[in-house]
C-alpha cells in the first residue's frame, strides 16, 4: 500500500485526466435532452452534498447523519426568505448558507462530548427534528412545502433554463471539490485525518481535537448549505420529503459505496448511485433493495469503496503475477544525525508531581506519588507490570485527570489540562503500543506534529489560500529535515503498517520530537527491539537530551536503563519504592523483591553494561 | 390532573413498546458491542408479518405473533452472519452495514406489502376499563402484560440459564473462550433474541399505530433513544428509558401536537449532553 | 501417561518474533515453570498454547491426543484449564456464577455443584463472597476466583499466566500454598511467572525465557541458587 504523493509522472497524468474530464463535463449538455439535464443537475447537487459528508465522515471521522438536514435548512431558508420576506435570491442564498453553518456548529456540539453511535443517534435525531418542524410550521408551508421560489438571476442568462443552470452548478461543484481537495492536502486536512485515525495520539501531538471536530461539522454544513441553496433555485419548490431520513441514507450509501475517505470517491459514488436510480426509475423499490445490498456488500468486502478498487486491483494483479511488482530500491533505515548541543530551556525542575493519586472504579493505580525531574535529566521509571508506570505518563500527558494531587511543568500548574494543551506547552510522548496514524504516510505523521498553527486560524483557508500553501511547503521542508535526521527519508511515503517494528518506533520518536518539546516521555521504547536497535535507541536518546530535552523513560530492559539513565524511580503497586542512581536502586532489597520476589538474592550488580 | 394521568397512561403503553425495542438494542450492544441500526425496520417487518397472518390468514393473534418472532429471529441470525467479519474490527463500518440492511428491509416490505400500509384492528374486543376514574384501553393492559412477561423471561434467561450466563460472560471478557464458550454462536443467539424482541414489539404495536413501511424509522430511533437514555447495554435502563421516551412523547404530543418529535428530540439531546452515559450508565463492552 | 508435549512453538506479532520455536514437556502430575523478564515471551507462549493468538507449532500433544488443530474454546474439553494473565474474571457476574461458568463445558449437575464445594473448601473466602459481584473483589480474591474457575472444569493440566501479578507478598504465599496442594492432588501445572522465587518453590523444573527463546532450564532447586538467572532477569 504505497501512498503516492503527487510528483513527476503521476502528476502529469493526473492533470491530463482532470482536463479531459472537465472537457467532457463541459460538453455534456450537448448530448442530453431536457429530462436528462435536469437529472444531471440533481446529481451534481448530490455530489456536492457527498463531498461535504465525505469531509466530515471520511476525512475527519465524525458520524454526521444530519447532512441532508443542512441542505434542507438552507433550501427552506432560501424559500422562506424569498417568498415570505421578499429577499432577492442571492441575498437569501447567502443568509441561508450562514443559517446552515450555524446549524452545523449546533450539531457539532454533541460531537465534543460523544462519538460513534451516540453521535449517530443525536445527529439523526436532530435531522428528524428538522423534518418534523418543517412538516408542521406554517411559515415553512407544512406538508405542502413552499413553491414559487424565484430563480437566481444572472445578467444575460436565464437560469430557469436547466442547461444554463447546469454550467453554473458545474462551476460551483468544481470550486467546492477543489476546495475540499485543497483542505485534504493541507495541514487542516491532515490534522483531521490524524484525528480520525487516532484521536488520542492526535491530541498528544498537539491537535486541538474539540475545535477540529467543530470545524469539520461547520465545513460539512457549508457544503450542505450550498447544495440546498442551489436545490431551491433549481427546483424552485421545497417539500419535507426531499430532506427525509430516506434520502439521508441514500446519501450515506453514495459516500460509502464511493469510498468515504476519498472526495473523488464520494463524487463517483454520488454519480454511480444516481445513475442506478435513473436506470431503475420505474422500479424505485428495487433500486432501494439494490443500493441497500450494495452498501452491505461494500462494507463487508470492499470497505474502501469504489475509490479503493484501483489500489486493490493492482495489489491483486501483482499477487497473481500479471503486474510486475515495483522493484525499486529496498528502503533502508539511515543513520541518525545527532542534534546540536543546547542547554535545556528550563532551569531547576521541569516536572514535579505533588501527592498525585489516580483512582479508577475500585482500583488505585497511583497512590500519593511525588517526584521531581530536573531539567536536562534522563530519568528511568521502572517497576513490575501493573505498578502504575503508564498511568503516570497518562496523568502527565493529560490523558487522565488525577483524582488528587498536582502536576507542575516548570513553574506552572498543569493538572488536568487536556493533552493537546500540554503538547503545546512542550510535553511529548510515545506510546507503549505504538500509536502512529495508520492511514497517513510517515511524512504525514510527522507533518501533523510539526504544524503549530491553531485550528482557529482555519478561516485563512477560505480567504487566503496562497498563505496556506506557503505554510504547507514550509512544513514539508521541516518534515524532510526531521526525517533526514532520523534516517527515515527512504520511508517517507510508506504507510506505517508496512514498516519493520524498529523503524515504526523510530518514526514515533521523530514525530514526538517534531515540536522540539521540553520534556519527552518514552513508554517502553525498547520493547521488541534487538540488541543493535537498542544501542541505536540509546544513542538517539542521549542526543535528544543533549539538545536540551528532558527525557523520562519507562523501560523493562534493565541494561538500557542502567547505561542510559542518571536517576531511576522504581514503582510497585502504585507507589514509589525507590529513587536514586541505577546502581543504588539495583542494590535496594525492596527493588529486588519487587522484581524477583526474593530479597535473599542480592549481589553486586555492574553499573554500566559493557556491551 | 385527570388529563395528566390520562396522558401518562397513554405514554406508558407506547413506552412499553419502545422499551421492548430498546431492550433489543441494548441486548445486542451489551453482548456484541454492535449498534444495530436495522433494528427499527426489523420491528416493522415483525409488525407486518404478525398483522398479515392475523388479518389475511385469520390466525389467532398470539399465533401470528409467534410466527413473526420466528421469522424475524432468522433474519437476525442472517444479519449477524453476514456482518460477522466486521465484528470487533471497524465499528463505524458495522454500523453502516446495519443501516444498509435496514434500507433493504424497508424496500422488501414495500415490495411485499405495498407502500400504503394497513390498519390493524384491536384484537382485544373488550370495552375499555375504568381504573380510578381513568379510561384505560384493555389492549394497553394486554401490551403491558405481554411486555412485562417478555422482560421477565429475558431476565430469567440471562440470570438463570447457562446460555444466558455465557452470553453475559462473552460481553464482559475474552476469558469466555477459555471456559469453552463459542463466542460466534453466542452472538448469533443474542442477535436472534434481539430480533425476536423486535418482532414482539412490532406485533404488539400494530393495533396501536398505523402499520406502514416507514414506521421502522421512528420506532427504531425512539427505541434507540430510550436505550441510550437508560444507559446503553443495561436491560433495566432500556425499560426505564423506553417508558420515559413514551411518556415524554405523549406529553409532547399533548402540548405541542405536530411538533412533538422535535420536542422529544431536543429534550433527549439535552439530557444526553449532560449525562452521555445515560441514567444507569453505559455497560462498557469488552471488544477484545 | 498424559504428558503434555510442545515442540517448535512460534508466535509473531506484526514484525516482531515474540516466541521463537520453543519446546517443553509437562510430565503427568508435575509442575513446570516458565520464567523470565517482562517481554521475554512467556505470556505469549502460554496464550499460543491455548490457541488464543495465532501460532505455528510442530507438535502439541496431550497424552495421545493431538491438540494442534483444536480451537481455543475446545481446549477446556480436552482437560486443559486456563488462568489468564490479569485474572479476567467476569466482573458483572457474582462469584458463584463465575465459578459455574468455569464448568460451562459440562452439564450443570450435582457433580458440578460438588465441584463448587471443593473450590470453596480450597478458598474459603470465596465461599463467604459467593453472591458478590466479581468486580467488587480485591485483586487477590479475583486471582483465587480465576483459579477456582479454571478448576471447575476438572482439568488434568492447569495453565497459569502470572498469577502473582500485582499481589502482595502475603497473598503470593497463599497462592503458593494452594498450588502446592493442587500438585499434591496430582494436577499437572505449567506456571508462567515473573516472580522467580514463587516459581522455584511451586515447581520441580523451570525454563528461563529470554527474547522469545529458552535460555536456561533445569531443576528448580538448582536454578534457585544460580546467579545466571538473575542476570538474565535484569537483562545484563
Amino acid at each position: 500500500m504505497k501512498l503516492r504523493v503527487a510528483g513527476g509522472r503521476s502528476l502529469r497524468s493526473r492533470v491530463a485526466g482532470t482536463v479531459a474530464l472537465a472537457a467532457c463535463a463541459w460538453l455534456l449538455p450537448y448530448r442530453l435532452d431536457t429530462y436528462m439535464i435536469h437529472v444531471a443537475n440533481v446529481v451534481i447537487l448530490f455530489a456536492i452534498l457527498a463531498v461535504g459528508l465525505g469531509l466530515v465522515m471520511g476525512i475527519a471521522g465524525q458520524i454526521n447523519l444530519a447532512q441532508i438536514a443542512f441542505a434542507g435548512v438552507a433550501a427552506y431558508a432560501t424559500a422562506i426568505l424569498t417568498t415570505r420576506a421578499g429577499f432577492g435570491f442571492w441575498t437569501a442564498a447567502l443568509l441561508a448558507i450562514l443559517i446552515a453553518s450555524a446549524m452545523g456548529l449546533l450539531v457539532g456540539m454533541p460531537a465534543l462530548r460523544m462519538q460513534s453511535h451516540y453521535l449517530g443517534i443525536v445527529t439523526l435525531g436532530l435531522a428528524l427534528a428538522f423534518t418534523n418542524w418543517v412538516t408542521n410550521a406554517h411559515v415553512a408551508g407544512g406538508a405542502e412545502g413552499i413553491s414559487g421560489i424565484p430563480a437566481p438571476e444572472l445578467p444575460f442568462v436565464d437560469l430557469r433554463n436547466d442547461y444554463f443552470f447546469y454550467y453554473v452548478e458545474l462551476i460551483v461543484f468544481a470550486v467546492t471539490l477543489a476546495f475540499g481537495l485543497f483542505v485534504v492536502h493541507t495541514p487542516l486536512g491532515r490534522k483531521m485525518r490524524a484525528m480520525r485515525d487516532d484521536s488520542l495520539a492526535a491530541g498528544a501531538v498537539g491537535v486541538e481535537v474539540p475545535q477540529l471536530r467543530m470545524t469539520a461539522f461547520l465545513l460539512s454544513s457549508v457544503y450542505g448549505g450550498v447544495a440546498g441553496v442551489f436545490y431551491a433555485g433549481l427546483i424552485r419548490y421545497v417539500a419535507p420529503e426531499t430532506f427525509s431520513i430516506a434520502n439521508m441514507f441514500l446519501l450515506l450509501a453514495m459516500v460509502i459505496i464511493g469510498g468515504r475517505q476519498s472526495l473523488v470517491g464520494c463524487v463517483v459514488g454520488a454519480v454511480a448511485l444516481s445513475l442506478l436510480r435513473e436506470v431503475l426509475v420505474d422500479y424505485p423499490t428495487y433500486a432501494q433493495v439494490a443500493y441497500g445490498s450494495i452498501v452491505v456488500l461494500t462494507v463487508v468486502f470492499v470497505p474502501t469503496g469504489l475509490a479503493g478498487l484501483p489500489k486493490r486491483g493492482r495489489a491483486l494483479l501483482r499477487r497473481i503475477g500479471w503486474l510486475r511488482s515495483e522493484r525499486g530500491v529496498v528502503p533502508r533505515l539511515g543513520a541518525f544525525r545527532p542534534y546540536a548541543e543546547e542547554p535545556p530551556r528550563n532551569r531547576g525542575n521541569i516536572l514535579r508531581l505533588a501527592d498525585v493519586t489516580m483512582r479508577f472504579r475500585g482500583l488505585t493505580a497511583l497512590q500519593d506519588v511525588s517526584l521531581e525531574v530536573a531539567a536536562g535529566e534522563i530519568r528511568g521509571i521502572v517497576g513490575p507490570n501493573g505498578s502504575g508506570k503508564t498511568t503516570l505518563f497518562n496523568v502527565v500527558s493529560g490523558l487522565y485527570r488525577p483524582t488528587s494531587g498536582r502536576v507542575l511543568l516548570g513553574e506552572r500548574d498543569m493538572t488536568g489540562l487536556r493533552p493537546h494543551v500540554l503538547a503545546r506547552h512542550g510535553v511529548a510522548r510515545t506510546f507503549q503500543n505504538l500509536r502512529l496514524f495508520p492511514l497517513l504516510s510517515v511524512r504525514e505523521n510527522v507533518l501533523v506534529a510539526l504544524d503549530q498553527t491553531s485550528v482557529l486560524g482555519a478561516w485563512r483557508y477560505a480567504v487566503w489560500q496562497p498563505g496556506v500553501w506557503r505554510h504547507n511547503r514550509a512544513l514539508r521542508a521541516q518534515a524532510d529535515e526531521l526525517l533526514d535526521r532520523f534516517g527515515l527519508t527512504a520511508f517517507a511515503d510508506s504507510a506505517p503498517g508496512e514498516l519493520p517494528y524498529g523503524t515504526q518506533r523510530r518514526v514515533e520518536i521523530a514525530r514526538a520530537m517534531a515540536r522540539r518539546p521540553r520534556i519527552l516521555l518514552l513508554d517502553e521504547p525498547a520493547a521488541g527491539l534487538n540488541g543493535d536497535e537498542v544501542r541505536e535507541l540509546r544513542d538517539i536518546t542521549r542526543s535528544i537530551r543533549s539538545s536540551g530535552v528532558t527525557v523520562v523513560i519507562i523501560e523493562h530492559n534493565m541494561g538500557l536503563v542502567m547505561s542510559l539513565c542518571e536517576r531511576v524511580t522504581v514503582f510497585a503497586s502504585g507507589r514509589i519504592i525507590a529513587d536514586g542512581t541505577p546502581a543504588e536502586v539495583a542494590r535496594s532489597p525492596q527493588v529486588v523483591e519487587a522484581y524477583l520476589g526474593d530479597s535473599a538474592m542480592s549481589e553486586d550488580v555492574p553499573t554500566e553494561a559493557s556491551r | 390532573m385527570q388529563v395528566f394521568l390520562q396522558t401518562f397512561i397513554g405514554g406508558v403503553s407506547l413506552g412499553a413498546i419502545y422499551a421492548l425495542v430498546a431492550m433489543g438494542f441494548s441486548l445486542v450492544f451489551r453482548t456484541m458491542g454492535l449498534v444495530n441500526f436495522s433494528h427499527g425496520n426489523v420491528v416493522m417487518i415483525g409488525a407486518y408479518i404478525a398483522s398479515t397472518f392475523y388479518l389475511s390468514a385469520k390466525l389467532p393473534f398470539a399465533l401470528a405473533m409467534a410466527v413473526a418472532i420466528v421469522v424475524t429471529g432468522l433474519i437476525g441470525v442472517f444479519i449477524e452472519r453476514v456482518l460477522r467479519p466486521l465484528e470487533n474490527k471497524d465499528f463505524d463500518l458495522m454500523l453502516i452495514g446495519t443501516i444498509g440492511f435496514g434500507i433493504v428491509l424497508e424496500a422488501v416490505a414495500i415490495i411485499i406489502w405495498g407502500a400504503t400500509g394497513t390498519a390493524v384492528p384491536n384484537p382485544v374486543a373488550v370495552a375499555p376499563v375504568q381504573v380510578f376514574g381513568l379510561r384505560v384501553r384493555t389492549y394497553d393492559l394486554v401490551v403491558l402484560a405481554i411486555a412485562t412477561a417478555a422482560t421477565l423471561l429475558l431476565v430469567f434467561f440471562l440470570q438463570r440459564t447457562k446460555r444466558g450466563a455465557a452470553m453475559q460472560a462473552v460481553a464482559m471478557d475474552q476469558a469466555a473462550t477459555a471456559v469453552g464458550i463459542h463466542v460466534g454462536r453466542s452472538n448469533a443467539i443474542a442477535f436472534m433474541l434481539g430480533a425476536a424482541l423486535a418482532a414482539l414489539a412490532g406485533g404488539l404495536v400494530g393495533p396501536l399505530l398505523y402499520v406502514n413501511p416507514s414506521m421502522g424509522g421512528t420506532l427504531g430511533i425512539k427505541g434507540f433513544a430510550g436505550a441510550i437514555l437508560g444507559g446503553f447495554g443495561s436491560i433495566p435502563g432500556a425499560i426505564v428509558g423506553g417508558i420515559a421516551i413514551g411518556v415524554l412523547d405523549a406529553f409532547a404530543a399533548g402540548h405541542f401536537q405536530g411538533y412533538s418529535e422535535l420536542v422529544t428530540f431536543v429534550v433527549f439531546t439535552v439530557i444526553i449532553m449532560i449525562r452521555p452515559t445515560g441514567i444507569f450508565g453505559e455497560r462498557t463492552v469488552n471488544r477484545a | 501417561m498424559t504428558d503434555f508435549v510442545v515442540e517448535g512453538l512460534s508466535v509473531h506479532y506484526g514484525g516482531v518474533c515474540a516466541v521463537n520455536g520453543i519446546g517443553l514437556t509437562v510430565p503427568a502430575g508435575e509442575s513446570i515453570g516458565l520464567i523470565g523478564a517482562n517481554g521475554a515471551g512467556k505470556s505469549s507462549a502460554l496464550k499460543a498454547l491455548m490457541g488464543l493468538v495465532p501460532r505455528r507449532v510442530a507438535v502439541l500433544r496431550f497424552g495421545e491426543r493431538d491438540l494442534s488443530r483444536v480451537k481455543a474454546r475446545d481446549m477446556v474439553r480436552h482437560g486443559i484449564g486456563y488462568v489468564p494473565e490479569g485474572r479476567h474474571v467476569f466482573a458483572g457476574l457474582p462469584v458463584e456464577k463465575n465459578l459455574l461458568l468455569g464448568a460451562y463445558a459440562r452439564p450443570w449437575d450435582a457433580r458440578t455443584r460438588a465441584g463448587l464445594d471443593e473450590v470453596y473448601e480450597l478458598f474459603p473466602v470465596l465461599g463467604e463472597m459467593k453472591n458478590r459481584l466479581a468486580g467488587a473483589l480485591s485483586g487477590g480474591q479475583q486471582q483465587m476466583l480465576a483459579i477456582g474457575r479454571a478448576l471447575m472444569s476438572r482439568p488434568r493440566l492447569l495453565l497459569l499466566d502470572e498469577p502473582s501479578m500485582g499481589l502482595s507478598p502475603k497473598l503470593v504465599e497463599t497462592i503458593l500454598a494452594v498450588l502446592q496442594r493442587l500438585q499434591g492432588q496430582g494436577l499437572s501445572m505449567l506456571l508462567v511467572e515473573q516472580n522467580a522465587k514463587l516459581t522455584f518453590e511451586a515447581t520441580s523444573t523451570c525454563l528461563v525465557m529470554e527474547n522469545g527463546e529458552v535460555a536456561m532450564s533445569g531443576s528448580s532447586g538448582d536454578l534457585a541458587h544460580d546467579s545466571r538467572v538473575r542476570k538474565i532477569y535484569l537483562g545484563l
